[in-house]
């Protein structure tokens, strides 16, 4: 499908990458160490913020999911895991060795899924509010379910600001076409078992580089627990709280994140 | 025109209650032995039913005080047993819900045999909400439906040895039906649709259609049913390919009807009473239909008055009158309502009449069953088809 114009995306270059047949809108802008950035829930767009501000201290590559935006979606693809796969192919179309990986969220659940299967292809690893480890055990439930809430509702949890940007019923149509293929590629993804991988907690320990976990001190999407369960399976990652941030604390505080995804590097470097 | 009697089998006791009826109600609102009373009065009512010589269809919903058969082939195989002639149509099987269609084929053999091959199996897509309760992947809803569909006429018609089936959804080993269904090579197929689009299909298909109220579209969907069957049978589908769904009141004093309606009427405000997150579940619709319905805007699916005005979910029985989703007054009246509908839709063949809804109590259900099937029904038999309609695909969707 054609990509869209995205004002909010003005500072760099919107194009598309071909990864083994398969379209991928890929972002770029900035200079410096290359830095892969995988968006959350929110889409690439909802990402403009903190993209911008890590333009200026790194070379960002910044695609949009399968099913999102305006990237295909190969026709056997209906888990995270299996994009784990398609990313590592990106990095050797785009001649990427090892760069900065960086992910929010439901991007977060993609990093990992990706270095998991091939743990030196990133110089060192943020997650961001990341979902992907199990998210409820039977009655007791950790992260807030997205298909249960209103869109109202949702967009108010998602961060401690009021949400920006216009509602379903304001979008043009194209926004609309992307907000739409977000919510079928959202539950293609992670509707069972929700926003996670249940084998992924037993394998993020193939993951050595130097690692970082930044959550937003006042996510209301999930419960304190899951930041635990987060330290029991990447126990190596230091972890680090963005004051007055939500769960999309790349929203809420997109200097202060960046500026911490800066210093992570100067140390990891 | 054949009439097959039709309750959702509330439980309206829990109406009173404050908010939502469906998905997160929480169960404590039921009270089991009412419930019981409710379920077996109703069983009562399709057996007066089948005495009266009209015909039955059942459906099924999930965690909703608005429907209590939670398994349409559940209450088939209860009607299988306690009727002697009347068709049990299933509509329907919400396919794509169901995780087993080898286990679907089963009962579908079993209420076949038990009925003594008077079962007729629609499958159905559901409502959205219904995956929720399910917990059924959302999206590639419909190639899983097509696919159970594919492997459940397998599975029913089979005269040859066992098959293994590796499909993309479905897996089985072996497939053996203890009982096999009377009906040969199955039985009689239905599907529902609400726009020309959908209804295609079923026509390609040569299954009956049927539409659940909606009014003045019924004719596009039957014209789209139409085209599609003339284009793959080289033939007009006979009136008894389509079928309409409406709530009916029927009684010998006009102003009883009436007052009945309104009774009846109260499961249209029941109905819809759900969080608004329910309406749509992110991934059950693809992309595009989810663009054209924002588009078209949040009236454009409701009904419409006779004036071309909106039906509101509050609205008179009149204006539901005036939408064709029910028909109302005497035997005369109700008669000359529904032959008239048939002739502004271009023709139907099967008339699926909630006879009891809502808050109808059953000395009331008793009478308008017994109206129906004493006073309309011999005249709509002898409904003379109507030459159908050159319409073209004017609904949404």
């Amino acid at each position: 499908m054609e990509t869209a114009e995205l004002d909010c995306l003005n500072f760099g270059k919107l194009d598309s990458v071909e990864v083994l047949g398969t379209g991928i809108e890929l972002f770029r802008a900035g200079r410096g160490a290359p830095l892969l950035f995988l968006h959350g829930i929110d889409g690439l767009e909802g990402s403009a913020a903190v993209l911008s501000e890590l333009a200026k201290s790194f070379e960002v590559y910044a695609p949009s999911h399968p099913g999102f935006g305006a990237s295909e979606l190969p026709a056997g693809m209906d888990r995270v895991d299996d994009m784990g796969y398609l990313y590592l192919d990106m990095l050797g179309v785009l001649g990427l060795e090892a760069p900065l990986v960086v992910g929010t969220s439901f991007g977060a659940w993609a990093a990992c899924e990706m270095l998991t299967k091939e743990p030196a292809r990133a110089s060192g690893l943020v997650l961001a509010s990341p979902l992907g480890l199990k998210t409820a055990d039977r009655r007791e439930h950790w992260v807030a379910d997205i298909f249960m809430l209103s869109k109202q509702d949702l967009a108010q949890r998602l961060q401690v600001a009021e949400p920006e940007g216009p509602t379903l019923f304001e979008m043009s149509e194209g926004q609309m076409l992307r907000a739409l293929r977000a919510d079928e590629a959202l539950s293609l993804f992670g509707w069972t078992p929700y926003m996670c991988n249940p084998k992924l907690a037993d394998r993020l320990h193939r993951i050595t580089c130097p690692a970082m976990v930044v959550w937003g001190e006042k996510d209301a999407m999930i419960d304190p627990e899951y930041r635990l369960r987060w330290r029991d399976a990447l126990p190596q990652a230091r972890v680090s709280m963005l004051p007055g941030a939500g769960h999309r604390s790349h929203a809420d505080k997109p200097a202060e994140l960046a500026e911490q995804i800066g210093q992570f590097a100067t140390g990891a470097a | 025109m054949k009439i097959w009697h039709f309750s959702e089998q509330a439980y309206h006791p829990a109406w009173k209650a404050e908010g939502g009826l469906r998905v997160t109600f929480p169960q404590y609102h039921c009270d089991p032995v009412e419930a019981g009373q409710l379920l077996n009065r109703y069983l009562d009512e399709y057996c007066l039913a089948d005495e009266l010589g009209l015909n039955i269809m059942v459906n099924e919903h999930h965690a909703t005080a608005t429907c209590m058969s939670t398994s349409v082939m559940t209450t088939l195989a209860i009607l299988a047993r306690e009727t002697k002639q009347a068709r049990l149509l299933a509509l329907g099987i919400p396919l794509a819900n169901r995780s087993n269609p080898l286990r679907v084929a089963e009962e579908i053999a079993m209420a076949d045999c038990l009925s003594g091959g008077r079962l007729e199996v629609g499958f159905v897509k559901g409502v959205p909400l219904e995956v929720v309760v399910s917990n059924r992947q959302p999206t590639k809803f419909m190639e899983r439906f097509w696919e159970a569909h594919d492997l459940i006429l397998a599975a029913v018609s089979n005269l040859g040895e066992t098959f293994a089936w590796e499909g993309e959804h479905f897996h089985y080993r072996t497939s053996a039906l203890w009982p096999r269904p009377v009906q040969q090579p199955h039985p009689p197929m239905w599907g529902t649709a609400s726009s020309a689009s959908s209804a295609r299909q079923y026509g390609k298909l040569g299954y009956t259609c049927a539409t659940f109220l909606s009014g003045a579209v019924a004719r596009s969907v039957f014209t789209g049913y139409r085209d599609a069957y003339i284009e793959a049978h080289n033939k007009l589908p006979s009136p008894d390919r389509l079928g309409y769904l409406a709530v009916v009141s029927c009684a010998s004093d006009r102003a009883e009807a009436f007052r009945r309606a309104e009774a009846m009427k109260e499961y249209f405000i029941a109905a819809p009473r759900f969080d608004a997150q329910f309406r749509n579940i992110m991934g059950f619709n693809p992309v595009e239909a989810n663009l054209r319905t924002l588009q078209a805007g949040a009236s454009a699916m409701r009904p419409r008055l006779s004036n071309g005005g909106t039906l509101q979910t509050n609205g008179s029985v009149e204006d539901y009158m005036s939408a064709g989703l029910m028909f109302v007054g005497t035997p005369d009246e109700v008669y000359q309502q529904i032959a008239q509908f048939n002739v502004d839709v271009g023709g139907f063949g099967n008339l699926l009449m909630m006879g009891q809804a809502g808050l109808l109590s059953h000395e009331d259900t008793v009478d308008n069953l017994t109206m129906m099937a004493r006073e309309v029904a011999p005249r709509l038999a002898e409904l003379s088809d109507v030459p159908p309609l050159e319409v073209r695909y004017e609904g949404v969707g």
